[in-house]
Formats: structure tokens, sequence, C-alpha cells
């Protein structure tokens, strides 16, 4: 029981409590500020693995903005939950269900961080890890020749999060900016009213 | 909250830090952890900061609706527009090599900055369009 | 030279844990809100203020790395001086004007 495990596990067990928490909450503001805590533990939980990157977005997005959302959300809507409060038998199957099948299916993952791991070892990750993915030419006869010189940029980029998400799969990135983009446009062309 | 004036001068006095600490994570994306979404999240932080201790109105005042709205589609197209410069260079599309054809090796660096500023820019508007019209 | 630089910067850490560990024992025992918020207010204030300058201190020796570091972890601490006490403040007058009423000790009203 390494020193990073024990911090995940006392991590989990207090995500877990705040998710209970959040879901048996009857004042929805009380709700909104444990889930604003849930934000929080979960990028905990992400920069306990090393990865800086989601725990900066998940702090950013999670803790901050979305808190603030939702509690305009409340101001419009209320903050008293309906009072249904019986168990709903078939949901609880299927996530059961589900959930169970899911823990069953992680029993067969590779060790975590482990080098061997097909997602780490392959060529074209320890490419992406090295940055040197040689560009092969195209029609118009650019980049002839693989792993020429000059032929992959040999500007090493430290984060190398960024560099695959900007560089070697920018065409991904520039979908996830349009869906941004048309969840904006939704915004504007649903609710915006004229105030004239 | 036309009385809480410790609350005022604090926004007052944290909104220019909280706007270059927003540009910092975006144009540090290359060395640090951070990048376009996260950066534009402080950014929208810092008017949403701004929207709710004093009126929203007065937000709209310092960034009205249209220059958000104008600005949205600004970074998108700024993507997009770098994508296409290195089409029209003869490249392929989003091949950052187009950028300094003399040394295709250190294009990238320009193209991954130029592209995390635009997708900054759109998440940071659309992050203030959400404050506005569902609260605002 | 760095034995008193050790010596100090674990003496600040344990003062801020002890300050964090009280603030947090603060929290569940006191007898209603606007006491919770004092010892809460302390928490974020105090011991992260402690905290940091226990590791300003550490970041002495590690050359020019530890001066960017150490400028940074500066410029947090002013950012938390201004803006931690401001959040304790709107906490507490948030409850004043919503009417929440501090504890008496003749009637308690839990």
């Amino acid at each position: 029981m390494t020193d990073y495990v024990l911090l995940d596990v006392l991590l989990l067990a207090l995500l877990t409590i705040t998710a209970v928490a959040a879901v048996a909450m009857r004042n929805l503001f009380a709700s909104t500020v444990i889930l604003s805590i849930y934000s929080f533990l979960m990028a905990c939980v992400w920069s306990n693995m090393d990865s800086q990157d989601v725990a900066l977005t998940e702090a950013a997005v999670g803790a901050g903005v979305s808190t603030i959302l939702l509690l305009g959300t409340i101001l419009l809507v209320g903050s008293r939950e309906k009072p249904e409060r019986a168990v709903h038998w078939p949901a609880l199957l299927a996530v059961t269900a589900v959930g169970a099948a899911l823990l069953y299916g992680t029993a067969d993952m590779p060790r975590f961080g482990d080098p061997q791991s097909p997602a780490n070892s392959s060529r074209v990750s320890k490419g992406y890890i090295l940055q040197d993915v040689p560009k092969v030419a195209d029609a118009a006869g650019h980049h002839t020749g693989p792993r020429s010189e000059g032929n992959y940029f040999h500007d090493h980029v430290p984060n190398m999060v960024t560099a695959v998400i900007v560089s070697y799969r920018a065409y991904d990135t520039m979908f996830e900016t349009v869906v941004i983009f048309i969840a904006g446009l939704g915004l504007i062309l649903f609710l915006r009213r004229r105030t004239s | 909250m036309k009385d809480q004036h410790i609350l005022r001068v604090a926004t007052k006095i944290m909104f220019p830090f909280i706007l270059v600490f927003g540009l910092y994570v975006i144009f540090h994306g290359d060395f640090s952890p951070g990048g376009g979404f996260q950066g534009g999240c402080v950014i929208a932080a810092a008017f949403i900061l701004y929207g709710l201790v004093y009126d929203a109105p007065a937000m709209r005042r310092i960034l009205p609706r249209g220059v958000s709205d104008t600005l949205m589609c600004l970074g998108v197209l700024v993507y997009v527009a770098a994508g296409a410069w290195s089409l029209l260079s003869g490249y392929r599309f989003l091949d950052w090599a187009a950028l300094s054809p003399a040394d295709p090796g250190s294009g990238e660096p320009w193209g991954m900055g130029v592209v995390e500023y635009g997708v900054g820019l759109t998440v940071a508007m659309v992050m203030i369009t959400l404050f506005n019209e569902v609260s605002g | 030279m760095t034995h008193w630089i050790d010596w100090t910067s674990t003496a600040l850490l344990l003062l801020g844990s002890f300050v964090l560990l009280s603030g947090a024992v603060g929290l569940i025992r006191f007898p209603d809100f606007y006491s919770r918020l004092h010892a809460a207010g302390k928490n974020d204030s105090l011991a992260l203020i402690l905290f940091m300058i226990g590791l300003l201190l550490q970041s002495f020796r590690y050359g020019t790395v530890g001066l960017s570091a150490g400028i940074r972890l500066v410029l947090i601490v002013a950012f938390i001086l201004v803006t931690s006490p401001v959040a304790t403040h709107a906490l507490s007058r948030a409850a004043w004007i919503d009417r929440v009423q501090p504890w008496r000790r003749e009637g308690t009203n839990d």
C-alpha cells in the first residue's frame, strides 16, 4: 500500500460520501455547495494521479464557474426539492448491475502506470511522448522522407498534453471548440429575450 | 449590492489580476499545465465575479452583448483560419509546419500558441453568455 | 546556514498544521454559525499564510527555480490576504441579512 494509493483510497471514500450527501439533501442550495466540494475533491484525485492539466480544468470549471451557474439557476427555480422520497427499484437495480459489470471489467485492466501496457508502449504513444512522430509526404511534395532533418518538430514542447491535443490531434480540438461555440449559439437562440 | 463597499473594492482590486492570471494560463499552455480551456474559464470567472458583485447590467456595460457574441465567433474563426492558412500555403489542413517553411520543425509552437488563444477566447465568451442568459 | 532555515520552516509548518486542526475542531464544536465562521476564516487566512511562509523558506535552497517558485508563493500569500477576509465578511453579512441569530447563553436555540 504505497502512499499515493492510500491517498487515493481516502479521497475516493470522501468522494462517495459527498456524492451520497449531494443526492440526499433536500435543500438544493446545500446540494450545489456540496457539488462544488465534490469538484474540488475530484481535482485532488486527478492531482494525485499526476495529471495536472485535468486537475486544473476540473478546479476551474467545476469548482469555479459551474457552481456559480448552478446557483444562478437556483435563483430562478427556487431551492426546495419536490417531496418524492420513494426508492425507484428498477433504477436501483439497473445502476447496480451496470456498476457491477464495470467493476468486473476493470479487473482485467493493466496496473496503474504500467510502462508495458498497450497504451504506453505502442509506437504512436512513444512517438507522442518523445514528440518525434514523422510527418510523411503529402501530394504537394513537402516533407519527403520519414524522419529526415526538420521533418518533425524538434522544439520539444514540455507539456506533452498540449502537444498532443493542439498539434497532433488538432482536428479534434477544433471540433471541441466548435461544439462549445454551438452551445453558446443555442443559449443565444433559445434563452435571449428582446429587451425592447 | 449597493452598500457592499468591501466587496466592491475587493472586486475592483482583484479583477485585473484574475485577467492576467487567465492570460498566463493560456499562453503558458506549452510549458506548464494549462492551455486554452482552463485559461478561458479563469477569464470568464473574472467577468462573472464583476457581474455578481455589481449588477449584471453593469457587467453588460463593460462587455456588451454584441461584443461577447462577436468575440465568441472570432475565437472559432481564428482556429479555423490558422488551419486554412496551412491549407492555402500548400500544406495539409492544420499542419503547423506551414508557419515557418524554412524550418518545418519550429512552426509548431507558433501554431499551438495562436490556436490556444482562439480556444480561450471562445470558451471565455461562452461562459459569460451562459451567465448572462441564465442568471443575468 | 541551512540548519536554521530547516528549523524555522518546520516550526512554521507545524504551527500552520496546529491552526488548521484547531480550526477544524472549532468548526464542529462551536454552537452557532458566526463562531464557526470565525474558526473557518482563521483556517483560510492564517493557516495558509503560515504554510506558505514555511514553504517559502524551503524554496531558498533551489537556486533560480526556487526563486521563481518563491515569488509565486509570495503572490499567492498577497492574494489570499486580499480575498479570504473579504469572503468571510461576505458570508457573515449574508447570514446577518438572512436573520441568523447569534447564540445566547440563557436560552440555547438548538
